[in-house]
């Protein structure tokens, strides 16, 4: 379960602080796997940020007690100089697990990279990287990931294979994810929350969730 | 409740696994590690020896090149500090996605490098020293201790305060480095306080920097003098600025994080 409680976030800007949401209260449960879904600029993103602490609000505060992961993006904590294996060992260190070598290992194994792990990221192709980071956070026991997009991508075999190690951990943890493509989001969730105009809703079926984000239209009718 | 000691612990981690990183993605080429040392040793080396050969062999009654070493060595350690420390938090701001690593630790790990790198190049002028065979006192060693870690405290205050600046006003940069390069010239590197008429000493004592270089070489040879300069003012300059950097970023950190 998470709780957000009287949150506010604002951006500076030239035409002053822009409101992404104000005094919001709102709480959705984490135990199924969810999708946050909203146009181009609603706050889906800083949603995403703001739950993971990788951002504050200005106001009010959001209350867990479930471990996030941070937010997966492509590029997070990755740097293109040092090899797969440093960078595995940057997260792991920053993370603290417990075993080092183990994790490094387990990475590894994981991401289906082979000798190309000890090369240098730079060197790698995007849906490599994206094997990398999303091998890194798998390994690490959270009780909700955070997914961005990008992360989700790779050829179809890997895909299966996170989709089935997420299965398999899905009965003590949660995803949380942000995509565009609805394809991966059925893939992945099956609950939504809706982001319009600084307003949250949760919609227990994904599909309900996917009907208002596509048709806003349909649902004024009911 | 997470205990103080646990706290401690998390922050150890983060600083050293950003310190790793650090080192890892910044001397990966040929030269390695050891240019890290030597550059810094080089430069300094070569200025102080070059004006040790275009005047006398001794400054007030200390040798010439460990008068230009100690110059050098802390206008050096201050200037670049300035550069990639204040540096650090921009750097790092794709790593503060991770909620474990926080700003200053950014700036923590940037400081530590470079007076890693200070350290080391400082051990290799001491060795030269030894080799060249010059003979080199040392009257009181605890004050040029003490006022080292002061400087990188000062520096590191003074970095803090421009990186966190940096971040609201980009142009802080520019005029970072418009007071930057003058800095070499008036902080009394080339030459001793003791050499300006008494009346102009207004007009470079304000600066922390001739107070901190003046007060080192008089920790080395006491006959050298301390006129002019005062360690209290020093030590009340760094605390101040601390203070304003530690409160400037306690009230900003959470904002830069969006920035």
């Amino acid at each position: 379960m998470i709780r957000i409680e009287n949150l506010t976030k604002s951006y500076p800007s030239r035409l002053g602080p822009q409101y992404i949401f104000k005094n919001l209260n709102f709480s959705f449960p984490t135990e199924k796997n969810v999708a946050i879904l909203g146009k181009n600029g609603a706050g889906k993103s800083t949603l995403f940020r703001l739950l993971a602490k990788s951002e504050y609000p200005d106001r009010g505060r959001i209350i867990t007690n479930r471990a996030m992961s941070w937010p997966v993006a492509l590029q997070t904590g990755i740097h293109p100089q040092m090899t797969g294996r440093e960078n595995t060992r940057f997260i792991g260190r920053i993370n603290s697990v417990r075993s080092l070598s183990k994790y490094e290992k387990y990475v590894q194994e994981f991401a289906e990279l082979g000798k190309k792990f000890d090369l240098p990221v730079r060197t790698y192709s995007s849906g490599m990287r994206a094997k990398l980071v999303f091998a890194c956070c798998m390994n690490i026991d959270f009780d909700v990931y955070l997914i961005d997009e990008a992360t989700s991508v790779g050829d179809p075999l890997f895909r299966k294979k996170a989709k089935a190690t997420l299965k398999e951990k899905s009965q003590k943890c949660g995803v949380i994810m942000v995509s565009h493509e609805l394809d991966q989001i059925r893939e992945y969730c099956n609950s939504a929350v809706l982001i319009d105009k600084g307003k949250l809703s949760y919609y227990d079926d994904l599909e309900e969730g996917i009907e208002a984000y596509t048709n806003p239209e349909s649902k004024k009718g009911n | 409740m997470v205990t103080f000691k646990e706290q401690l612990g998390a922050w150890r981690r983060v600083i050293f696994a950003l310190f790793l990183r650090e080192l890892q993605s910044k001397f990966n080429d040929k030269l390695g590690l050891g240019w890290a040392f030597f550059q810094p040793f080089l430069f300094i080396f070569a200025l102080s020896y070059a004006r040790s050969l275009i005047s006398g062999s001794t400054v007030h009654s200390m040798p010439i090149l460990l008068f230009m070493l100690i110059g050098m060595l802390y206008i050096q350690s201050f200037l670049t500090s300035m550069g990639p420390v204040a540096g650090a938090i921009k750097k790092n701001k794709p790593l503060f996605a991770f909620r474990q690593v926080q700003p200053i630790a950014a700036v923590l790990t940037a400081l530590l490098m470079e007076f890693s790198i200070k350290v080391g190049a400082l051990v290799l002028l001491v060795l030269t020293l030894y080799l060249l065979d010059i003979d080199v006192r040392m009257d009181n060693p605890l004050l040029l201790i003490y006022l080292f870690i002061l400087l990188w405290i000062f520096s590191g205050a003074v970095a803090l305060l421009f990186g966190i600046a940096a971040t609201y006003l980009p142009e802080i940069d520019k005029i970072k480095m418009f007071i930057q390069r003058p800095m070499f010239f008036i902080s009394c590197v080339f030459f001793s306080l003791q050499d300006v008429p008494e009346r102009y000493w207004p007009y470079l004592t304000w600066n922390p920097m001739v107070h901190f270089i003046e007060l080192s070489r008089y920790a080395t040879y006491t006959s050298y003098g301390s006129a002019g300069v005062s360690l209290s003012f020093v030590t009340s300059v760094t605390l101040i600025l601390l203070f304003f950097g530690l409160a400037l970023y306690h009230l900003t950190w959470k904002k830069v994080l969006a920035r």
